[in-house]
């Protein structure tokens, strides 16, 4: 190759890397602005236990992993590029979190730093995973199908043929958590969480869990949008409500569970208080659920 | 297991064995869940709200003295904005009086919050109590 021609290789690499930053910052966008511009988060970023703070942090590392390997910001095949893409990510959505909280007149120079930086990682992780989101579904599809087979060929040794692909029960259920996640950091942090749940009786509960189950599996079965999962002929309908849609019922229960206790929304409620919080929380997240195995 | 192949799924007709023992643990337990809220509906008496109070602690504050205290709610409905006032009673005359308010009381479930007077109330009596509620 020439001096000049490598010069444009390079040139092109970069601007390739440069085009992925920019993704990454419109998904970190996309996906935080909602929550960049909520109160009450803005308020956890200081009165958060720094415990549960740290936590969450750590916990977003290993799902942004297993996100960027499976979805990928640029194909990733390997584990040391997931890695990578995770910290690209992570970084893309601290910087942007950083200049929209400054933008909106959210963070001062006056501000104590803990305060500050309290704010900054609270939003960084849904801005994370928007991030790895945005860079992989705003348009890393450009390539088109030649690639799309390469992957397929490259894929697991489980494969019937070339073009298919296996996704593991697991990785199934993975997504769903990741759906659930998402939506469920939108929505956890209000007070409004909180009041609908004093505002249901029971049997509103009752109606709202059967309702979450239905929607979970109307979205990915019944209602035909691309990407539907579909049951060969032979199979009975129910099979698939219980294996996929009540486990993923369970997994948006356990995410909200986990996000009301990071906002510290459960300190000192009664069980029965819990549930209804729960169940309310997991109207969004099971939403989230079904999409996230639509979508990603 | 699902087969993904160009871009439709279709769930495996003989899925592996964690699929239906991860199905039938979450059956149960959403059916749990449902039995829970059930049996609530059915004991749910519209009952209103019950406080207790009692102090936990109490000592010297940067710009006073601070009374702690926990607010507990026995009945099965949610109190909002519940206001809770404190006096410090010296010889049947309210020498200082103190208002917190909380946003949320909870049914069967307890808040916890502090008054702050700019006295030592000493040996007098500090007498806390609810003066007023509104459902959420």
């Amino acid at each position: 190759m020439t001096k000049a021609g490598r010069s444009m290789g390079r040139r092109h690499r970069s601007r390739h890397f440069l085009i992925g930053l920019g993704r990454g910052a419109a998904g970190a966008m996309i996906f935080g602005i909602p929550m960049l511009m909520t109160m009450e988060l803005w308020h956890l970023g200081f009165y958060i236990g720094r415990s549960r703070l740290l936590l969450l942090l750590l916990v977003n590392i290993p799902l942004l992993v297993l996100l960027a390997h499976r979805i990928g910001f640029e194909q990733t095949f390997t584990w040391r590029e997931a890695f990578r893409d995770t910290t690209i990510a992570y970084a893309i959505a601290i910087v942007i979190s950083a200049v929209v909280l400054f933008l909106l007149g959210n963070i001062t120079a006056e501000m104590p730093f803990s305060e500050i930086i309290g704010k900054i990682a609270m939003q960084a992780v849904p801005a994370s995973i928007g991030a790895l989101l945005g860079r992989s579904q705003l348009g890393a599809h450009r390539d088109g199908d030649e690639e799309e087979d390469d992957k397929a060929e490259k894929k697991g040794d489980h494969d019937i043929v070339p073009n298919e692909m296996s996704t593991s029960y697991g990785r199934e259920l993975f997504l769903m958590g990741v759906g659930a996640l998402f939506l469920s950091l939108n929505v956890a942090p209000t007070e409004e969480i909180i009041l609908i749940s004093y505002k249901m009786t029971p049997l509103h509960a009752l109606a709202l869990i059967l309702l979450s189950i239905a929607i979970m599996h109307g979205f990915v079965y019944a209602v035909a949008f691309k990407g539907t999962h579909e049951l060969s002929e032979e199979t009975p309908w129910w099979h698939a409500l219980f294996r996929f849609t009540l486990p993923g019922y369970m997994v948006a229960v356990l995410i909200s569970i986990y996000v009301l206790w990071t906002f510290q929304r459960l300190d000192d409620a009664a069980l029965t208080q819990v549930l209804m919080s729960v169940i309310v929380l997991s109207f969004p997240g099971a939403i989230g659920a079904a999409a996230a195995r639509l979508i990603l | 297991m699902t087969i993904t192949a160009k871009n439709r799924h279709t769930e495996a007709h003989e899925p592996h064995w964690v699929e239906w023992v991860t199905g039938i643990v979450s059956a149960l337990l959403v059916f749990l869940m449902i039995a829970w809220i059930a049996k609530e509906a059915w004991m749910e008496d519209g009952a209103p709200p019950e406080f207790s109070i009692e102090i936990t602690g109490r000592g010297a504050a940067a710009d006073g003295y601070r009374v702690e205290f926990d607010i507990a709610n026995r009945a099965t409905t949610t109190a909002a904005a519940v206001v809770v006032r404190g006096e410090i009673v010296d010889g049947g005359e309210v020498a200082e009086d103190a208002e917190v308010t909380f946003d949320y009381v909870p049914a069967e479930s307890k808040s916890s919050g502090a008054l702050l007077f700019s006295e030592d109330p000493g040996v007098r009596e500090v007498r806390i109590r609810t003066i007023g509620y509104i459902d959420p």
